[in-house]
């Protein structure tokens, strides 16, 4: 049995039909021509990539301000590695992309194993869908007039007896960081969920039926075969929502500003905030170099394997 | 206020919205470029000036509220449209057009209220929107891209200095003489903070703010056991504190305070509002940041002393959350701008009208009355500017006397900042805030206009926000920020023998109240 | 079938448990239409009103106050020009990444996979300059660039997954006819990964429609705005946030993406994998 995972070298359809009838090209033409067809992509995609990478290396060895460049050496990192708020940053951005991205994996395997056996599955995923198909910021701002501006939560809680009083939120390091994690959490699981769902309905039937008619569970089934099952795809989607999580910006742009004292503020939002209010250009250059370095170990780590992943 | 987002939303809209303007052309409310009438299809000045009146531009239900008569809320001797030669504008300028960056949610009215402008001098106007959320980020960016498609703009004050220094904006001394701009008529606070920067002339009062207390009158007069005496009630920050407390028991949902201690400006807005009481100043004749004094001390413990019982949201709260809460009834008193005075009498957005006052500023023992001018915005002329002289009458004419009585009037948020209208009789009937905001003038605070203010201002509030959600202590926050800014100083070439600005030049502005007796 | 596998599980735990999720997702949402279409004054209270009173206030300012046809014009053209742009580039791409055999195929596959783990804020700054050397600052054009960017990687790997499906047998045919590779392409491949294509056009058009940052520091006037980013801008101002005119434009943008979304459902998980989960 195969899992859903394709390879990325998997097949090229036929050197052998390619071959036969094509003689009349040339060799040179036929050995160019797959180059010809994904220049264009890689072209434009170097134009938003290598550009800005090297624009951002030299520009983060230069003070930028309003008038011109002025070379500063290594200035920027150091200043950067003294920086109180960027290793801030660099922690509220992974406490709050690990506690949402966990958090969002066990409820979305949760209720994909509920839901996928069930009759009303597609009504169920259409439903589970809607927070997703919401602007994010239009999300930011339901979450920020029910937790902070109109106090809902709070009255809520008060009314079944957990708390006393509106909680104060944005003084709160952990309540603003966790009014993140719900606004990404109550938008993002579906994306978790409709993957799972259709690994799940993906898989031989016929595997759960013999451990069923063995006698296990359908939860022992679900642990014990599903899941192992599963794991290319979990680790996939996993890093497609973990590459997200980490990018935060519109919710902490509206709901927190990266308060309180700036328990909140991500990377993203750290850049955004040197750069374009700041205007410390170089700066925020620097701190974009430190980001892209640590996405291509990620990349190279983990990326190339998850969409790699062997057969099971 | 009107923050940086100061849209001026309504800005004149009520003009237009009665139709009083019959010149609109049609042109400018759709297009926003109407094309430019002829020179001599122009009306009579006098007819359009005569349309600028209380009847036409007041919105019927106020006048009806406040009992207004029909005279004019200002001194017609002093209303710049009024004293202008109309005939020599039209003949220097007539036909040419001037390009003005405007906060983006106010683009429509403002192209309406405008468009007596173009009747009156033959000049056209075209409205650039800029988003008003992050005016200042913008602006920057369009004056560092070195193609600023504006020849006017208008933005909030402290920042003069950050604009004006680089070089992006223009003189404005020999337009303002030679067009007779009445100067002498802003109170100091806003004429030398708001219009000028090292001595120069930049800019045009425009939207004048002071930060002030407001209580709500059912709550406060239930705790005082009587009416309130707006110096006596609330004489001092402690008794406030006190106040707040009391308040804060009241009713469920209402907190005692309402507080701006969101990260950024806001905070350093609300600490300087209160630092300034105990005699605090920022800067040393030298430029050393000595804000983190004992008065600078002072002022942030007593912002922590209200912040126990202040809204839940205090710790995120920049002006639109303060606004918000309390226009919401969420809280029996507050520290914040004038205009939560003005705007908490708009029955379709506040559930509180009538139910509050706007109170004397509280003292401080051992320090001194000084009501804070924080932020308020300023007009200016870019240094670009393809028509800089069009540019600048337009503003004159936008910031004249009339038009911003009866903007306060409407209490659309946009204050005037001159002495003839904030004392007049008439507008003092219907600006709630009036009376005791112009008497708070004459001793106002001001943070000094330098190259650097808007980071200054960022890093002094990002500290105090630590220092209100308990992450470090007053004294750490203020010795954190005083380094944070002379770093900020140096970067921007203090300290370095010749100073971008001297302290002469910005010092008169700072503190007005010198030695002069108390309002009351 | 599936009545049958029901046994053994408590279908009570299991209902219990979905709807109370499904609650979670509708609750806010509803409540959110609610606060749409209420007058300002019932938004932000001492206590939160539940039960408005029916206005449509924020109707009218959304229409009289802002330029909201604007903002929508520039949404649609951005994003129709953006999935355009991704699929000029993209299917040919996909086609020699998932027809040929040729040296490096491995490794650009994975450079134009590993665009998408490029956050937007690592480029920010350069993409600013750029655009501001190429005048594109505060136009649609930058955003439909920027938004082509942001997915082509989506879009080549979502309709590479899918050309990989296609069994080459189909392209035999036709070779033996002599067509070239480009008419095979065009008339063969094409049709064949129609739904590929819509796929990834309609994953696209949700990412573009999300995205924020870019959008954010390009545009600087109505000329370049879109619902996303004007909806957290234009907060109105002297007037505060105005949260019934926020609600409401949030609906009006979610509705049809809910509709072209519910059309595409059953492919959306391959969709949303990059092709690497056949749903």
């Amino acid at each position: 049995m195969s899992s859903n995972i394709e390879e990325i070298g998997a097949v090229a359809a036929a050197p052998s039909h390619v071959k036969a009838t094509r003689k009349r090209r040339s060799r040179r033409m036929r050995k160019l021509f797959p180059y010809l067809l994904v220049a264009p992509a890689v072209i434009y995609l170097l134009g938003i990539t290598l550009y800005p990478g090297i624009f951002a290396i030299t520009q983060s060895f230069y003070a930028v301000k309003f008038g011109p460049w002025r070379p500063v050496g290594f200035e920027n990192y150091i200043d950067l590695w003294n920086d109180r708020e960027f290793w801030a940053a660099l922690w509220n951005t992974f406490v709050i992309g690990a506690i949402a991205l966990t958090a969002q994996c066990l409820l979305a395997l949760l209720l994909a194993f509920y839901a996928y056996r069930d009759p009303w599955v597609q009504g169920w995923r259409i439903i589970f869908l809607i927070p997703m198909l919401f602007m994010p910021s239009a999300v930011a701002f339901i979450f920020k007039l029910s937790f902070l501006d109109a106090r809902v939560i709070s009255d809520i809680l008060i009314g079944m007896g957990i708390i006393s009083e509106n909680l104060a939120i944005p003084s709160s390091i952990w309540l603003s960081r966790l009014t993140l994690i719900i606004a990404d959490v109550w938008q993002w699981t579906p994306f978790l969920f409709i993957i799972f769902v259709a690994a799940l309905q993906a898989q031989d039937q016929e595997v759960e039926e013999a451990a069923r008619l063995d006698g296990a569970s359908w939860g022992a089934i679900f642990w014990n075969v599903s899941l192992p099952l599963m794991r290319p795809v979990i680790v996939v989607a996993l890093v497609l929502r973990g590459i997200d999580i980490t990018t935060m910006f519109a919710n902490v742009f509206i709901i927190t500003k990266g308060g309180p004292g700036g328990a909140t503020e991500t990377i993203s939002y750290f850049i955004y905030r040197t750069g374009f209010k700041m205007f410390n250009f170089g700066y925020a250059s620097a701190a974009s170099v430190i980001m892209l370095i640590l996405t291509i170990i990620v990349a190279q780590v983990v990326v190339k394997r998850a969409f790699r992943s062997e057969r099971v | 206020m009107t923050s940086p987002r100061l849209s001026r939303r309504r800005l004149l809209q009520t003009g237009a919205a009665t139709g009083a303007f019959t010149v609109t052309a049609g042109g400018l409310a759709g297009g926003l470029t109407a094309p430019a009438l002829a020179q001599s299809g122009l009306p009579d000045p006098a007819s359009v000036l005569a349309d600028i009146s209380v009847p036409k531009y007041v919105r019927q239900d106020y006048r009806e509220l406040y009992n207004m008569s029909d005279a004019p809320l200002w001194d017609p001797n002093k209303d710049w449209i009024r004293t202008v030669d109309w005939e020599q504008v039209r003949s220097e300028l007539a036909g040419t057009t001037v390009r003005f960056a405007i906060g983006a949610a106010d683009t429509e009215s403002a192209a309406e209220g405008l468009a007596p402008f173009k009747a009156l001098s033959g000049i056209d106007v075209e409205l650039v929107p800029i988003p008003d959320d992050s005016f200042y980020d913008k602006a920057v960016a369009e004056f560092i891209s070195g193609n600023a498609s504006f020849d006017a703009l208008q933005f909030f004050s402290p920042w003069l200095g950050d604009f004006a220094a680089p070089g992006f904006l223009a003189p404005l001394d020999d337009f303002a003489a030679k067009w007779g701009l009445p100067l002498d008529d802003f109170y100091d606070t806003y004429r030398l903070n708001y219009g000028f920067f090292n001595g120069q002339m930049y800019g045009i009062p425009f939207d004048c703010d002071i930060q002030m207390v407001h209580v709500r009158k059912g709550y406060m007069e239930t705790l005082l056991g009587g009416s309130i005496d707006k110096v006596n009630s609330v004489p001092t920050y402690d008794e406030l504190i006190r106040v707040a407390r009391e308040l804060d028991k009241v009713e469920p949902g209402v907190a005692g305070v309402g507080l701006m201690a969101g990260r950024g400006f806001w905070s350093t807005y609300t600490w300087e509002h209160i630092a300034a009481q105990a005699g605090m100043m920022l800067f040393d004749e030298n430029w050393e940041p000595i804000f983190n004094g004992d008065a600078g001390m002072k002022g942030l413990e007593i912002i922590l002393e209200l912040a126990k019982v202040a809204n839940e949201g205090h710790a995120g709260a920049g002006w639109p959350e303060n606004r918000a809460a309390w226009l919401g009834g969420q809280v029996a008193t507050n520290i914040s701008w004038q205009d939560s005075g003005t705007q908490a009498m708009r029955p379709d957005q506040s559930q509180i009208v009538d139910d509050f006052v706007t109170i004397y500023e509280p003292r401080i023992e051992g320090g001194r009355f000084a009501p804070p001018n924080i932020a308020g915005s300023t007009s200016c002329v870019a240094a670009s500017a393809q028509n800089a002289e069009g540019a600048f009458l337009m503003l004159g004419f936008l910031t004249t006397a009339s038009i911003m009585a009866m903007n306060e009037a409407n209490a659309n948020g946009v204050a005037p900042g001159y002495r003839s209208v904030l004392t007049n009789a008439e507008l003092q009937k219907v600006s709630q805030p009036a009376k005791v905001w112009g008497d708070s003038l004459d001793h106002a605070w001001c943070s000094p206009r330098l190259p650097g203010a808007f980071p200054i201002e960022q890093a002094i509030g990002n500290e105090i926000n630590r220092a209100v959600v308990g992450q470090i202590s007053a004294k750490e926050a203020l010795d954190n920020a005083a380094a944070a800014v002379r770093g900020i100083m140096e970067d921007n070439g203090f300290y370095r023998g010749r100073d971008p600005v001297e302290y002469a030049a910005a010092a008169p502005g700072l503190y007005v109240g010198e030695g002069k007796p108390l309002p009351f | 079938m599936a009545a049958l596998r029901r046994k053994g599980e408590s279908r009570v735990i299991r209902y219990l448990i979905l709807v109370a999720w499904a609650l979670f997702c509708l609750v806010p949402v509803i409540w959110f239409l609610s606060i749409g279409l209420r007058p300002r004054t019932e938004i932000i209270t001492p206590e939160p009103i539940y039960i408005p009173t029916l206005s449509l206030d924020a109707w009218h300012m959304i229409w009289s106050d802002w330029p909201m046809a604007q903002y929508l014009r520039n949404s649609v053209l951005a994003i129709i020009g953006s999935v355009l742009i991704d699929l000029v580039l993209a299917i040919p791409a996909a086609y020699a990444l998932a027809r040929y055999r040729f040296r490096g195929r491995e490794d650009i596959g994975f450079y134009i996979l590993s665009t998408r783990m490029m956050a937007p804020a690592i480029v920010a700054v350069p993409i600013f300059f750029l655009f501001r050397e190429m005048q594109l600052l505060d136009t649609i054009w930058a955003l439909m660039l920027v938004y082509a960017a942001i997915n082509l990687s989506i879009v080549t790997w979502i309709i590479r997954s899918y050309m990989l499906d296609i069994p080459p047998e189909l392209e035999d045919a036709a070779r033996t006819d002599g067509a070239s590779d480009l008419r095979i392409l065009w008339s063969i491949i094409i049709p064949a990964v129609l739904p590929g294509i819509i796929t990834a056009a309609v994953i696209a058009m949700i990412f573009a429609i999300n995205e924020f940052l870019f959008t954010l520091l390009i545009a600087s006037t109505p000329n370049a705005y879109t619902m996303s980013v004007a909806l957290a801008n234009f907060t109105g101002g002297s007037d505060g946030v105005i949260y019934n005119a926020i609600a409401l434009v949030a609906f009006l943008a979610f509705l049809p993406v809910f509709l072209v979304v519910v059309a595409i459902q059953r492919h959306l998980s391959r969709g949303l994998t990059m092709g690497a989960v056949k749903g």
